[in-house]
C-alpha cells in the first residue's frame, strides 16, 4: 500500500492551487507545501486543511519548515521559480530558474530519492531537462506541465466558439510549452463528432492564435499569470500517477530518439502511471507539422545551449 | 419557484433498478420513481435505494410508484420494460411483444407526464424509439433511445483490452442502429487526442469493431439467463444527467431522423447534442462512402422492422385517433 504523499515546493497561486485541487479531490494522503517565503507555506496549508472538512475525504496537508521535511514523497512538484522581470532579459531568467532548479533538486534528490518530479517552472521544458541532467534519474521519472494546460486552454477556446461541448473535446498540444507550441486541430473531436464538422479553417486558426497566448491574455487582464487551469493540470498530472490510472497525457518528456531527436525536453504525448511517463505516443506527423516540431525542440536546444554556454552543467 | 427534478424509471428489473441506483447514487436529481408492475418488488428496491442514498450522503429519495399518476411532474421517463432477449433470440423476435409494452407506457407518459423527456432502452431499440416517438406524440427532441453511448464504450473498453492503457479516455464513435448492424467508426475514434489508427493497425481495429458488434450478445451468452445491465445503466444515466444537468455534450443516441444523413420518418444513432431541451441539435457529419452504405444498411433494416409494425396494424390506434381529430376540427 502506498502513503500516498505529494509534495510541492513553491506554494505560490500555481502550487497552492494544485494543492487544494488535491484535497478537494481527495486524490491523495498527504501534501507537504514548501516555500522560502516565510509563513506563506504555513498559511495556506492551514487554510487548506480546513478546507478539507467538506472534501469527500481528508487529505493532511502540512507546511515544511525545511527542505528536509518534504521526504519520502511520491510526486514532488515544482513550480519554483521567479517570473521574468523588467531588465531582465531571456538570458538572465534563464540562468535564475536554473540555478533554483538546481538547488530545489538537490533537496529532492537528497529526501524524497524514489519520487516522480513534475516540473512546472518556466521555461519549462528547459526546466525539465535540467532536472534531468541534475539528478540524473530514469527519464520516467521527470515530467513537465505543458500539453495538459495547453489541452484545456484549446479546448476552453473550442467550446467559447461552439457553445456546447464543455467537458468533452479532446484536444492534442504538442511542442514546447511557448510560444513554439503546437496545438493540433485534425486531432480534435468534440464528444465523437470531427471537430471539421463544426468549425471553419479560419475559425479553427483563431482558436489556434488564442491557444498559444491562452497565457498571456489571462495575465493581460489580471497582471499575473493564471493559476486555476495550472493547478488544476497538475492535480490532474498527479492523479494519474497516484491512482497508476496509464491515461494518455501530452507532457514535456525527455526524448532518446522518438520523433527523430534525443537529448531535449519536449511535449509529447505519453502514458502516465505509477512509474510517471510509462510510454512515449509516437503519432504520425504530416510534413507541416513535422516542420514546426523542428522549430520547437530548436527554440527548447537554444536555451539549453544557453546555458551550456555559460557552464550551468559543468 | 424552482424545484428538486425528477426522474421516472419503468422497469424494475435489473436494468431498470441499476439505472435507479446510479442516479441515486451520484444524486443527480431529487426524486426517483420506480414503476413496475410488482409494486412490492419496486416498493422494497426503492426503500433499498433510498437508504443507499443516505449512506452516500446524497438527497436524493427513490419512491414506488403506485400507479402511472406517480409519473407526473417528471423531468425525464426511462422506459425499460420489454421481455428480455434469451441466448438464441433475435431482437426482432422481441418485435411486437415489446412494441405491444412499450405503447402502454408511452400512452402513459403522454396523460401523466406530458412534459417529459423520453429515453427508450427497450429493445429492438431503434424502432421501440419510434413507437415511443408515436404513441407520446412528443416532438422528436423529447423522445431519444439509449444506444450509440453503450455501442461507444464497448468498443472504448476493447479498444482498452488492446492497448493497455488509455481506460476512461477512449473517445469512439458508433452511429447506425443499435444492433447487428451497427456502424462503429475508428476514423472517429482517439485516445486523449491520439488517434486510434496511430496506435493500432487495421487488422486490430477490424477484430475491435466486430467483437463491439457482438458486444451485447457476448455478454447475453456468458450470463444465460439475460442480457447485460450496468453498461447500459451507466450509458442511460449519461444521457439523463446530460438532460439534467443540461450539459449541451454531443452524445450518440436513437433519433428520428428527418432529413438528417438523407433519412426521414426513421429512427437511428447518431450524434446530438443534448441539454435541458432534450436532443437540441443534430448533428450532421460528413461520412465517407462506405460508412454511408454502412448507415444506409443499418437504417433500412430498421425501417424493415417498423414496416412489420405498420403491416401487423400496430399504428392503426393512432390513425384512427388522427381521423377522429381532424373529423373533430373539421366539424369546429
Amino acid at each position: 500500500m502506498t502513503k500516498r504523499k505529494v509534495g510541492i515546493i513553491g506554494a505560490g497561486a500555481v502550487g497552492a492551487t494544485a494543492a487544494y485541487s488535491l484535497s478537494m479531490m481527495g486524490t491523495c494522503g498527504e501534501i507537504v507545501l514548501f516555500d522560502i517565503a516565510e509563513g506563506v507555506a504555513k498559511g495556506k496549508a492551514i487554510d487548506i486543511g480546513q478546507s478539507t472538512h467538506y472534501a469527500p475525504n481528508s487529505t493532511i496537508i502540512t507546511a515544511a519548515e525545511t527542505p528536509a521535511d518534504v521526504r519520502e514523497c511520491d510526486i514532488v512538484v515544482i513550480t519554483a521559480g521567479v517570473p521574468r522581470k523588467g531588465d531582465m532579459t531571456r538570458e538572465d531568467l534563464l540562468m535564475i530558474n536554473a540555478k533554483i532548479m538546481k538547488s530545489v533538486v538537490e533537496d529532492v534528490m537528497k529526501y524524497s530519492p524514489d519520487a516522480v518530479i513534475i516540473c512546472v517552472s518556466n521555461p519549462l521544458d528547459v526546466m525539465t531537462y535540467v532536472i534531468k541532467q541534475m539528478t540524473g534519474w530514469e527519464r520516467n521519472r521527470i515530467i513537465g506541465l505543458s500539453g495538459a494546460l495547453d489541452g484545456a486552454r484549446m479546448a476552453y477556446q473550442i467550446y467559447k466558439k461552439l457553445g456546447f461541448g464543455a467537458g468533452q473535446i479532446g484536444t492534442l498540444v504538442i511542442g514546447d510549452h511557448g510560444q513554439n507550441m503546437i496545438p493540433l486541430p485534425q486531432e480534435v473531436q468534440v464528444g465523437s463528432v470531427d471537430v471539421a464538422e463544426l468549425l471553419s479553417k479560419e475559425e479553427m486558426e483563431e482558436i489556434i492564435e488564442r491557444t498559444k497566448h491562452g497565457g498571456a491574455e489571462i495575465v493581460k487582464h489580471l497582471g499575473t499569470s493564471g493559476y486555476y487551469a495550472p493547478g488544476r493540470a497538475i492535480a490532474y498530472m498527479v492523479e494519474a500517477i497516484l491512482n497508476d490510472s496509464k491515461v494518455v497525457v501530452a507532457c514535456s518528456a525527455l526524448l532518446e530518439g522518438e520523433y527523430g531527436y534525443s537529448n531535449v525536453a519536449v511535449g509529447v504525448p505519453v502514458v502516465l502511471g505509477k512509474n510517471g511517463m510509462e510510454q512515449i505516443i509516437e503519432i504520425a506527423l504530416d510534413d507541416e507539422t513535422k516542420a514546426k516540431f523542428k522549430t520547437s525542440v530548436k527554440s527548447i536546444q537554444s536555451g539549453i545551449e544557453v546555458l551550456r554556454n555559460n557552464q550551468f552543467f559543468n | 419557484m424552482a424545484k428538486g427534478k425528477k426522474v421516472t424509471v419503468i422497469g424494475t428489473g435489473n436494468f431498470g433498478s441499476t439505472v435507479a441506483f446510479i442516479l441515486a447514487m451520484n444524486g443527480a436529481c431529487h426524486n426517483v420513481v420506480l414503476r413496475g408492475r410488482n409494486y412490492d418488488v419496486a416498493k422494497g428496491k426503492a426503500l433499498d435505494m433510498s437508504q443507499a442514498a443516505n449512506a452516500a450522503r446524497q438527497h436524493t429519495i427513490v419512491k414506488a410508484a403506485k400507479g402511472p399518476e406517480d409519473m407526473a411532474d417528471s423531468d425525464v421517463v426511462i422506459i425499460t420494460a420489454g421481455a428480455p432477449r434469451t441466448p438464441g433470440m433475435s431482437r426482432d423476435d422481441l418485435l411486437l411483444k415489446n412494441a405491444e409494452i412499450v405503447k402502454c407506457y408511452a400512452k402513459e407518459i403522454r396523460e401523466h407526464a406530458p412534459d417529459a423527456i423520453v429515453v427508450v432502452v427497450s429493445n429492438p431499440l431503434d424502432v421501440m424509439t419510434y413507437v415511443a416517438l408515436k404513441y407520446t406524440g412528443f416532438p422528436r427532441e423529447r423522445v431519444m433511445g439509449m444506444a450509440g453511448i453503450l455501442d461507444a464504450a464497448r468498443m472504448a473498453h476493447f479498444i482498452y483490452e488492446k492497448l493497455e492503457y488509455g481506460a476512461g479516455q477512449i473517445r469512439a464513435t458508433v452511429m447506425g442502429g443499435h444492433g447487428d448492424t451497427m456502424v462503429p467508426l475508428p476514423k472517429f475514434t482517439t485516445v486523449a487526442g491520439v488517434p486510434i489508427e496511430d496506435l493500432l493497425d487495421s487488422e486490430e481495429i477490424g477484430e475491435i469493431v466486430r467483437k463491439t458488434r457482438n458486444g451485447g450478445a457476448e455478454i447475453v451468452n456468458l450470463l444465460g439467463n439475460g442480457s447485460a445491465y450496468y453498461a447500459p445503466a451507466k450509458s442511460t444515466t449519461v444521457m439523463v444527467e446530460a438532460i439534467l444537468k443540461d450539459t449541451n455534450q454531443i452524445h450518440s443516441c436513437a433519433i428520428l431522423l428527418k432529413n438528417d444523413y438523407g433519412y426521414s420518418d426513421v429512427v437511428s444513432g447518431v450524434p446530438v447534442m443534448i441539454g435541458a431541451g432534450g436532443a437540441e441539435q443534430v448533428i450532421n457529419m460528413t461520412l465517407k462512402p462506405l460508412q454511408q452504405k454502412r448507415f444506409k444498411n443499418s437504417v433500412a433494416s430498421v425501417q424493415e422492422m417498423i414496416d412489420k409494425l405498420y403491416d401487423m396494424d400496430f399504428f392503426a390506434e393512432l390513425e384512427t385517433e388522427e381521423k377522429e381529430e381532424k373529423q373533430a376540427d373539421d366539424q369546429a
